[in-house]
């Protein structure tokens, strides 16, 4: 049964939720998931291995899509400055401008703020980590351009896929568009014959110009009809999707299959002990920063970029970051295929509440689900919780 | 304009809410009856229900009058801010330079709102503690009901400039403005969509924390519905959210054929560009009000906010030699460049509003002052003639409804103008 045409009466609670948009908003949220996944990866890396909860993650973030924002003005995307429709390799040199820019600076905030701390009490790392994510926050206020957003222009990929699901009913539509033809025809001819402004129209203009309205309004009502439940993925979305998925199996193989990534476990276990074993702790500690960093680069970038029009100002990384965080947090920090698994859960959560027309409280749901899982499962879904000794 | 209308209406606004989420079906809370009571916008503001300040009033000592200005400096809305503040000085120059009132010069004293109601009420106290006689500000509603209780307890007049919100003059008879109201605004686009677009089926979108934004989509929810047309759908977002896809798709389902989107420019140029990446097609026009009124639009916006309509206080085409003088003065200051926003010439219309009202001014005592702004008739501003004599400070001025074009185009193109008597 197609789902657009569930029994009325099964859905009298939700009466004006448009069961259609559904699929929608799912494959929205979903797409979105995968962002936070990327992002929440940062969080849970250095989580596992410094036992730190990194909140200057999500500034790297919004670094990262000023590195972005930066490199398509070199490109010659500056705002105002019209240009046609970018190429692929732009893409490939604003995402690598990105991923080294927060690299470096992912790497530089572990040399200078969290090493000297390290061998201190863990409390004081953690208000370092908060103190660094206001400091790049307000002082990206004095020395970032604010409220810019990346030319749409430079994605070459415009438009998206529309999927129909189904459900339509088939609807001769080709009469309908004949009528609205003459009818626009009709009403242009006016246009023509009496030199109307088109805005100080008399009766006959009024009249000519509603006919040919209410005909192309029955045109897209049939059309809707007769498409069923449709699905529209941009290209760019799709893109950040398969990106992200590519860089995902990387890092798995990075961590379980390699040298450096057993190195990684290893320390993530015990320090001592792994350094008694000759891994050089200090190396593997930058290397997993670099790595997190990294990742939040490529997610910036794809933010900025394919989800055209966002605002780029230093806050940038806070709503996306708290929100990765938690999707971190709800599949158990410190465990990679659990960040993955949060990011992906956030995401779906959000759009199940954006399309019962709750959009405004998504943000809240977000955390109750996190309450909710963590009262079931205290280590988060992935998570194992470790009962610490007093 | 209104931007935050102080943080004592949030509780309101949350729990008016969470009633119709929790309590009710979710159609409910699409019916544009969330605002809280009082902050609905009167039909006609009736001067009986403006209170009179009973404060003694600041009377002028020396030979230097000093008038405040309040602006937002810092924040979103930087550039109604600087616009405003470049008005208001060049009409103080202009004014000292034609021998002030009797020979006493006026003085700005400046001060930041920082683009929040809050900001605002400080900066407001701050000026008041110096002695100003008057104050000129803002072009946010919200910020300017802060404004405008603070210098109640004073009796000292607050000119506005851009401040919209119908009930804004409600706060007392010192408030007055030289902007049309949104009981007249949110009409003008309702009858310009049904009326000269020939659309019958709205989207209405709505930022949810600004007042200015849910007083707009409902007057023009209420005259688009009275025309006989109909509001397939409303949905909210919030000032700052950057994600828009959960109330697009929620809009695109309802299948409307023109949308109006009510809030500020910040958000609504990243919007557009969202609402036609969800595969809505240009053939469904977007409309919105002066809140989407700076260049930023066009970087933010895109092509895809290229073709929309939006509702604005003047043009700088128009060919009344005001607006031309104003042009080539202004011109003259800034490397021959226009002003970005018409919030330059509604600031400086404010200021000499002001100016006029000290000239007229029985004594130079914010009382009389009060008084006398209250009686200006055939005030020849920029942005067109300003009458308050008995208009409860809201004057009847007209109002343009402009196409957004490429700057090269000049960003807004002229389409109609439309008179409070067009609006029945």
């Amino acid at each position: 049964m197609p789902i657009h045409s569930l029994p009325p009466d099964l859905l009298l609670p939700f009466a004006g939720i448009e069961v259609s948009t559904l699929p929608q908003q799912l494959v929205d949220g979903l797409l979105l998931g995968f962002i936070y996944a990327l992002i929440a990866l940062g969080y849970t890396m250095v989580y596992g291995v410094l036992k730190l909860i990194n909140f200057a993650h999500g500034e790297v973030f919004m670094i990262g899509a000023y590195c972005a924002l930066f490199t398509s003005w070199a490109l010659g995307y500056t705002p105002g400055n019209a240009l046609a429709s970018g190429q692929w390799w732009m893409l490939l040199v604003m995402l690598v401008a990105s991923m080294v820019g927060c690299g470096l600076l992912g790497v530089t905030i572990e040399r200078f703020a969290y090493r000297p701390l390290r061998n201190q009490p863990r409390i004081a790392s953690l208000i370092t980590a908060i103190g660094l994510s206001l400091l790049l926050q307000y002082g990206g206020q004095i020395f970032l351009p604010l409220n810019q957003n990346i030319d749409s222009k430079i994605n070459p990929a415009a438009g998206g896929y529309t999927v129909s699901l189904g459900g339509g009913s088939a609807v001769d539509t080709e009469a309908l568009k004949a009528t609205v033809k003459t009818k626009q025809a009709a009403f242009e001819d006016f246009l023509t014959r009496t030199k109307a402004d088109r805005f100080n129209l008399n009766d006959e203009g009024k009249r000519l110009r509603n006919d040919a309205q209410e005909a192309e309004r029955e045109l897209k009502t049939a059309a809707d009809r007769g498409k069923g439940t449709t699905l529209v993925v941009p290209y760019g979305k799709l893109i950040a999707m398969v990106a992200t998925i590519f860089l995902m199996i990387g890092l798995t193989y990075l961590v379980m299959y390699t040298k450096r990534g057993r190195a990684m476990r290893a320390v993530s276990h015990d320090f001592d002990a792994a350094s008694l074993m000759g891994i050089s702790v200090n190396s593997i500690i930058t290397f997993t920063f670099l790595i997190g960093s990294v990742m939040a680069g490529a997610g910036a970038m794809m933010v900025a970029t394919f989800y055209a029009g966002t605002k780029i100002d230093p806050y940038f990384g806070m709503v996306l970051g708290v929100k990765a965080f938690v999707a971190a947090v709800l599949g158990g920090i410190g465990n990679i295929p659990g960040a993955v698994l949060g990011g992906l859960l956030m995401g779906i959560t959000e759009g199940i509440v954006s399309w019962l027309g709750f959009t405004a409280y998504k943000d809240a749901v977000a955390f109750i689900v996190l309450i909710g899982v963590l009262l079931l499962r205290p280590g988060g879904l992935l998570g194992s919780a470790k009962v610490e000794k007093v | 304009m209104i931007k935050n209308l102080g943080s004592a209406w949030k509780p309101a606004i949350a729990a008016v809410a969470l009633a119709f989420a929790f309590g009710c079906s979710p159609t409910e809370t699409k019916t544009p009856e969330k605002t809280p009571e009082g902050s609905t916008p009167a039909t006609t503001t009736a001067a009986t229900t403006r209170p009179e300040p009973t404060g003694e009033g600041v009377t002028v000592t020396g030979d230097v009058i000093k008038v405040g200005v309040v602006g937002s400096i810092t924040g979103d809305q930087k550039p109604w801010g600087d616009d405003s503040i470049e008005g208001a000085k060049m009409a103080a120059e202009e004014f000292n330079a034609a021998g002030g009132v009797n020979g006493k010069k006026v003085e700005l004293v400046i001060g930041d709102s920082a683009s929040k109601a809050e900001q605002a009420k400080t900066a407001t106290e701050k000026l008041l503690s110096d002695g100003v006689v008057g104050i000129i500000g803002e072009v946010a509603s919200g910020n300017t009901i802060q404004i405008a209780k603070a210098a109640f307890g004073k009796a000292v007049p607050v000119v506005a400039i851009g401040a919209t919100r119908t009930d804004l003059t409600d706060e007392g008879t010192h408030v007055v403005r030289v902007c049309y109201t949104d009981a007249f605004q949110g009409p003008v686009m309702a009858t310009f969509a049904f009326e000269d677009l020939g659309k019958r089926k709205v989207g209405i979108i709505t930022d949810n924390k600004a007042p200015y934004s849910q007083g707009l989509s409902k007057s023009f929810g209420e005259k688009f519905k009275a025309l006989g047309g109909e509001i397939v759908g409303e949905v909210f977002y919030e000032t700052g959210q950057t994600d828009f896809t959960g109330p697009i798709n929620e809009i695109k389902g309802k299948n409307p054929d023109i949308l109006f989107l009510s809030g500020y420019f910040p958000e609504v140029g990243p919007m557009a560009q969202a609402i036609r990446a969800a595969g809505i097609g240009k053939d469904v026009p977007l409309l919105g009000g002066d809140g989407w009124d700076s260049p930023q639009l066009l970087v933010s916006g895109g092509d895809a906010i290229l073709g929309s309509y939006m509702c604005n206080h003047y043009n700088n085409k128009e060919t009344r030699p005001e607006v031309t003088e104003f042009l080539t003065k202004w011109k003259a200051k800034h490397n021959g460049k226009e002003p970005g926003t018409t919030m330059a010439a509604l600031g400086y219309d404010a200021a000499m509003l002001m100016f006029d009202g000290l000239k007229r001014a029985k004594n130079l005592n914010s009382k009389d002052l009060i008084a006398s702004l209250n009686d200006t008739e055939g005030f020849k501003g920029v942005s067109g003639v300003v009458n308050l004599k008995g208009k409860g400070g809201n004057p009847d001025k007209q109002a343009l409804v402009v196409e957004i074009a490429p700057a090269a185009q000049g960003f807004q193109v002229f389409k109609k103008a439309f008179s409070p008597s067009d609006i029945k």
